[in-house]
């Protein structure tokens, strides 16, 4: 057995890998088929202050090898999660990433300064693509500007560990990776779903407006875990398109010292445990013991930028 | 909590039995976890091109061997339909909650056109004490299962040419006045039944539990993608796969 596990923010995790926010529900969903502490970290749901409602039907739109989905943030809100949700975790000892999000700066203020630390907590994950209707829907995310506020407000409100996870949706990834930097962020995690739309041709119709998701996204999304790691001193954790344990062992390798799975899950619902397993397997049939030899590994011959 | 299972299965017969209707046989390498009528699985189609999962609710499950009836709808179904004998597919279930029953009541069960394919587990395992009704489009639909047919059941058929002429529930309509209180009812079809349904039932406000389908993708409760919207004010957005497939009709917003 080689050694999977990472070190995070002081936490060690027994491997480097977990589910998307909002790809395994609060967690009590999955353990009919195993057990959350297979997890690196179980990542939340989105959660906000209140409980939110979310959208209305139709969420999912399956295309070509993707998934369009428009969920709205539907949760239960943080004190029901503490309360209904959190137990799960605390009897198996399972590491959690809290993540959260807000429609306006106030909203992310107030829902991250209620979280109290826990021994289990390794960090908060803020959303950053949620949109703010202060500002005309337009997300924090996509400005440089918008991202080192929000994270400054937030950051002056928590002593956990913030990791910022970044909209694709910008022109430069590294700039808003560097502005979450600077304004105190200890993490990044890249990337969100992509916005997208279907249309419906039988019927004429626009059914959804959404976030894209899936395999397709592996490619872009390595390429930005590439650019911030070599840009950016902090962990990143690379998401989007990890199918399978080679997807993540690519991310690790091009500078992630942590993968989400999100998508795979509904593919398959042993995505997560067999990924783990796979990198296991790969690391002992290349006789590497520690995972921290792979991390970044790629780069050793990185020409780039 | 109860046992899930992802099993492989490999089909045993996946026919046509109308045009554009299949009916197909799966023999699971290793039974499933014990399923109650209303329950679904999510299948992987056995074809690259059809990414996630799809749902299929149980049509008649023992012995290891499940069988899903189907209409063919778009790409998931088609490439189901195309599948042959002994090719794989990944079977996930027993999915959802399924039928609950009321100890004393009479079963009534009321299926509108492909809706059978739901409500006839249920109906395998209380056709002695229950009624069923069934609306098709034409009688061609309702030759689709000859087994039914042989136990009698109420038909209607929008056109006329077999049983009543109207809808599923115009024809129960005719009848439930009739019949011997105290009656569950137990319905599967298209949206439009059940305002029509509720409509029918308020007067006695008659329990009466709905199975409804929803787009989706994880089939366990993890995405929140295939929600019903309630008349719970707190939580108004159910998973169809999670607190249903099976709501209770005076539950849902209509």
């Amino acid at each position: 057995m080689a050694d999977l596990s990472v070190n995070l923010f002081g936490k060690t995790l027994r491997n480097p890998v977990m589910n998307a926010s909002g790809t395994l529900g609060y967690g009590t969903e999955i353990e009919p088929l195993w057990r959350v502490d297979t997890l690196g970290a179980y990542v939340s749901k989105g959660l906000s202050f209140v409980p939110h409602h979310g959208n209305p039907p139709p969420r999912l739109w399956e295309e070509k090898s993707a998934l369009i989905n428009s969920v709205g943030l539907q949760n239960i809100g943080l004190e029901r999660f503490f309360k209904e949700a959190f137990p799960l975790f605390r009897e198996r000892q399972t590491p959690v990433i809290i993540n959260f999000f807000g429609f306006t700066e106030e909203d992310y203020v107030r829902c991250a300064g209620a979280i109290r630390a826990d021994e289990l907590i390794v960090a908060l994950e803020i959303n950053l693509s949620c949109p703010n209707i202060k500002e005309g829907g337009i997300c924090l995310g996509k400005r440089a500007e918008g991202v080192f506020s929000i994270i400054r407000k937030v950051k002056a409100v928590t002593g956990l560990p913030l990791i910022a996870k970044l909209t694709p949706e910008v022109t430069d990834v590294v700039e808003i990776a560097r502005a979450a930097f600077e304004a105190g962020a200890e993490g990044i995690t890249v990337f969100n779903t992509f916005p997208a739309a279907a249309v419906d041709v039988e019927r004429m119709s626009l059914p959804i407006r959404g976030g894209l998701s899936g395999p397709f996204l592996k490619s872009m999304a390595l390429r930005a875990v590439a650019d911030i790691t070599s840009a950016v001193p902090v962990p990143v954790i690379g998401t989007g398109g990890v199918m399978d344990d080679r997807d993540a062992l690519a991310f690790l390798m091009a500078g992630a010292t942590a993968v989400q799975v999100g998508t795979a899950t509904f593919v398959d619902p042993y995505a997560i445990p067999k990924i783990i397993r796979g990198i296991d397997a790969y690391m002992n049939g290349h006789a590497i013991g520690r995972l921290n030899q792979i991390i970044g590994r790629s780069r050793a011959q990185d020409r780039a930028v | 909590m109860d046992r899930i299972d992802d099993i492989e299965g490999a089909i045993l017969r996946n026919r046509s039995v109308l045009p554009g209707y299949f009916l197909a046989s799966i023999r699971l390498r290793r039974p499933m976890a014990g399923t109650r009528p209303g329950q679904f699985i999510m299948l992987k189609v056995p074809s690259a091109e059809v990414f996630l999962r799809r749902p299929f609710s149980v049509y008649d499950y023992g012995k290891s061997v499940l069988s899903i009836l189907y209409r063919v709808a778009g790409i998931g179904t088609s490439a189901l339909a195309a599948a042959g004998r002994g090719e794989k597919v990944m079977v996930l279930g027993p999915l959802g909650n399924g039928f609950t029953q009321l100890p004393g009541h009479a079963p009534v069960l009321v299926a509108g056109g492909i809706g059978i394919a739901g409500i006839h587990f249920l109906w395998t395992k209380v056709k002695k004490r229950s009624t069923l009704f069934w609306g098709c489009t034409t009688s061609s639909e309702a030759a689709l299962l000859r087994k039914i047919m042989s136990h009698g059941p109420h038909i209607s058929t929008i056109d006329g040419s077999l049983g009543c002429t109207g809808n599923v529930v115009d024809l129960l309509g005719q009848h439930i006045s009739e019949m011997k209180r105290p009656l569950q009812v137990f319905a599967c079809g298209p949206e439009a039944m059940f305002p029509a349904l509720r409509d029918l039932l308020a007067g006695e406000r008659m329990p009466c539990q709905v199975l409804v389908e929803e787009r989706m993708a994880c089939g366990l409760g993890i995405c929140f993608g295939c929600v019903r919207k309630t008349v719970d004010e707190i939580e108004p957005y159910k998973r169809v796969c999670k607190e249903g497939p099976v709501f209770d009709l005076w539950q849902i917003s209509l």
